[in-house]
């Protein structure tokens, strides 16, 4: 096993993410996993009944993100695959990691006072550590410095 | 003996029995009494809404055990049966809680037509409101309730249900250590639920949720992008109206939800940030939504308080809303010209194109082509709902018995589909309000719109839509709209002109359209930002003012232009 996972959402923020992993990939020769995970507490406080329909939904936006990432893989000659999970993002992609043993995570660098990041600058420090403790992974944050 | 003599026996035998009877009791003795003589009147509050279950007492003297008593029906009516024998100082008190007790002496000229034996009608009483500890303590629990959804800090529902619970505890508990603390009974709360509305929405539940199945809005969506040729100056209208439409018969949630991931991904395949079609999206499904009497839950509520019609809603509302679409198409385009411009109109990957036109295909055409003739006739039947006495409530319902017997989908599943919260919220809701109408709040606020406005109908008119748009970018639109009901009906009665109704349409602006002027204005708006979110697109709050307060300007400005031109001069 092994490999390198690249956790993305789509958007413009994803791109340098992608593209490190797609140079890491080359640069190994490891296999590579883009990972999309769906969350739906979003609707937590208005439509609570139509998480079946919006599940399969968001399913069917998440293959098409990751399509994007694997079409752009394949124009760098690089071979990915695409993997949607449900849940929690941070549970899910140290899921992810212990089930691929990956060798590698990628992940995009927040920057500090956004408020549409999923991490602060402290929180992605903890995770780092944690799943670097936890699985093994080496983590690569890739696109933005922090200021 | 056959059977049938043995009847025609049994018959005669009766039939002489009561001959009988007649002749030995002679004609009724009570015939050639008196009836008691009525002392009958009605009371109202201040803005003319007649007062029930108000204890109304006929009192001899000064005090003691009342001669009658009675109290108030439905429409504010009231009947006393008059004893024998009375004094000459006859007073009819009459009390309620929330309501100054008043006293109404009678004049020797009432007394003597009473004794007489003659019925007498009072004229009208109106009980001025009192306020009291349960006043405060109701619109504390209400605002509480409203602060809880603004912020969302807990779920609509709980936070309704936990207003309801609240407003009973009080009721109940409170009493027994001050009677002031009563605010209203557990069968006098559930009088304030509309059951019109609760039925209206699950019907239409029903209906959206095996549509919902097809993939028509997938295919809607699809069919923009190949009809535009991938322009995309003109998929933006496109898409505004397709929005728009469905949000008509549907709910703006549901719509969004469907639309909003299949807009990403076309929106993400043709190089464009997505939200330049997002945010139009939204704004238009908030301003055409209301164009018919089921394509809002706010408008549901207003049609059912203030009895307009599918009709009503379409020859006095649609052509506003369709100018305020242009004017939202207009400015969309100006708007997001530049991300259009960026985007460069580039073709598509072959590999993305494929997976598109995937996804874009109808799923169930079977089950779209029934809910096709389903929906169609449910429309004929809301159109002439009104010349046959057809609630809107009734035919939902139905409409949804029919789909679900003609398709015979899993029963269980649809019944899962029903959104049995926010049926709960909007009973819940309704108690909540009933409870600032029961305690007053709702007659001050009417007293206060009333005497801001006098009889001003134009000046009525620029306060309710401005002042709705306004406050429901912070406040959640429906029970905003749910509270003002009673306060619009008051003006309705009292303005020259408003007979037409036409503030209730007004509120139906302000109250929808004002969903535009923030991000937590509307459902639709939160649904939408989530999963703009998750693409990687987030919408932020700044953002969407920036959009969504012009926007709201502008389509405000233009609705209410038409409802002046409708109402005022043609």
């Amino acid at each position: 096993m092994g490999g390198i996972i690249c956790a993305i959402r789509g958007g413009p923020h994803s791109r340098p993410t992608i593209a490190r992993a797609i140079a890491l990939a080359q640069e190994t020769g490891q296999p590579l996993y883009f990972l999309y995970v769906v969350n739906l507490d979003f609707l937590s406080h208005t439509s609570s009944t139509r998480v079946h329909t919006i599940s399969e939904e968001m399913d069917q936006m998440g293959d098409f993100i990751l399509l994007m990432a694997k079409d752009e893989a394949a124009r760098h000659r690089v071979e990915a695959q695409g993997v949607i999970r449900h849940g929690n993002v941070l549970d899910e992609i140290i899921a992810l990691c212990h089930e691929l043993r990956a060798e590698y995570l990628v992940l995009g660098h927040p920057k500090i006072g956004r408020e549409d990041t999923v991490f602060t600058h402290e929180q992605l420090q903890r995770f780092v550590a944690r799943i670097e403790e936890q699985t093994g992974a080496k983590v690569i944050l890739a696109g933005e410095a922090v200021p | 003996m056959s059977k049938q003599v043995r009847l025609w026996g049994l018959l005669a035998l009766l039939l002489a029995g009561s001959l009988l009877l007649t002749l030995l009791t002679g004609p009724d003795s009570r015939a050639d009494e008196p009836l008691p003589a009525l002392l009958t009147g009605s009371v109202y509050d201040r803005q003319g809404t007649p007062v029930r279950d108000a204890e109304v007492r006929l009192y001899d003297g000064s005090g003691g055990e009342p001669l009658a008593e009675t109290t108030t029906q439905p429409d504010g009516r009231y009947a006393l049966v008059l004893p024998e024998t009375f004094g000459d100082n006859l007073t009819v008190h009459i009390e309620r809680a929330h309501f100054a007790a008043t006293d109404i002496p009678l004049d020797a000229e009432t007394v003597t037509a009473l004794r007489a034996g003659q019925s007498v009608v009072l004229p009208d009483t109106t009980l001025l409101r009192r306020i009291t500890a349960a006043f405060w303590i109701a619109t504390a629990i209400f605002a509480a309730v409203l602060i809880l959804i603004a912020t969302g800090q807990l779920h609509n529902t709980l936070a309704a249900l936990l207003g309801a619970s609240a407003l009973f505890a009080v009721s109940y508990l409170g009493p027994l250590l001050a009677p002031e603390l009563f605010i209203f009974d557990f069968e006098g709360a559930l009088r304030y639920i509309d059951w019109n509305v609760i039925f209206l929405i699950m019907g239409m539940m029903i209906v959206i949720a095996v549509v919902e199945r097809t993939g028509i809005f997938q295919w809607l969506a699809f069919m923009a992008y190949r009809l535009s040729r991938g322009k995309l100056w003109l998929m933006l209208p496109i898409l505004m109206v397709v929005t728009g439409v469905a949000s008509a018969f549907l709910d703006n949630v549901t719509t969004m939800l469907l639309m909003t991931p299949m807009t990403v991904q076309i929106a993400l395949a043709m190089g464009v940030n997505p939200l330049a079609l997002l945010i139009p999206e939204v704004l238009a499904s908030n301003v055409v939504g209301i164009s018919t009497l089921v394509g809002t839950p706010t408008n549901i509520l207003i049609g059912s308080y203030a009895n307009l019609s599918f009709n009503d809603f379409l020859l006095n509302l649609t052509p506003g809303v369709v100018l305020a679409l242009l004017g939202l198409i207009v400015y969309s385009e100006l708007v997001y010209r530049k991300s259009f411009r960026a985007a460069g109109g580039g073709g598509l990957s072959p590999v993305l194109l494929q997976a598109l036109a995937e996804r874009g295909r109808i799923t169930q055409p079977d089950h779209l082509k029934k809910a096709g003739v389903v929906g169609a006739g449910m429309i004929v039947l809301f159109v002439l709902g009104e010349h046959i006495h057809l609630l809107p409530a009734v035919t939902a319902i139905m409409g949804a018995t029919a789909l679900l017997v003609w398709i015979r989908p899993n029963i269980e599943e649809m019944i899962e589909a029903v959104d049995w919260t926010t049926l709960v919220f909007f009973m819940t809701l309704f108690i909540c309000v009933g409870a600032i109408q029961e305690v007053g709040l709702i007659s001050f606020i009417a007293d206060l719109i009333g005497n801001l406005v006098g009889e001003n109908l134009l000046l009525a008119m620029l306060v309710v839509t401005w002042s709705s748009a306004l406050l429901s970018t912070v406040i959640a639109n429906i029970p905003f709209t749910a509270a003002m009901l009673p306060v619009i009906g008051y003006l309705t009665l009292t303005i020259p002109g408003a007979e037409s109704k036409v503030l209730f349409y007004c509120l139906s602006v302000g109250s929808a359209m004002g969903g535009n002027g923030s991000l937590i204005g509307a459902s639709a708006n939160m649904v939408t930002a989530g999963i703009a979110e998750r693409a990687g697109h987030p919408i932020t709050y700044g953002y969407f003012f920036k959009k969504g307060f012009p926007a709201l300007l502008i389509t405000v400005s233009l609705a209410m232009l038409w409802l002046l031109l409708h109402f005022l001069v043609l």
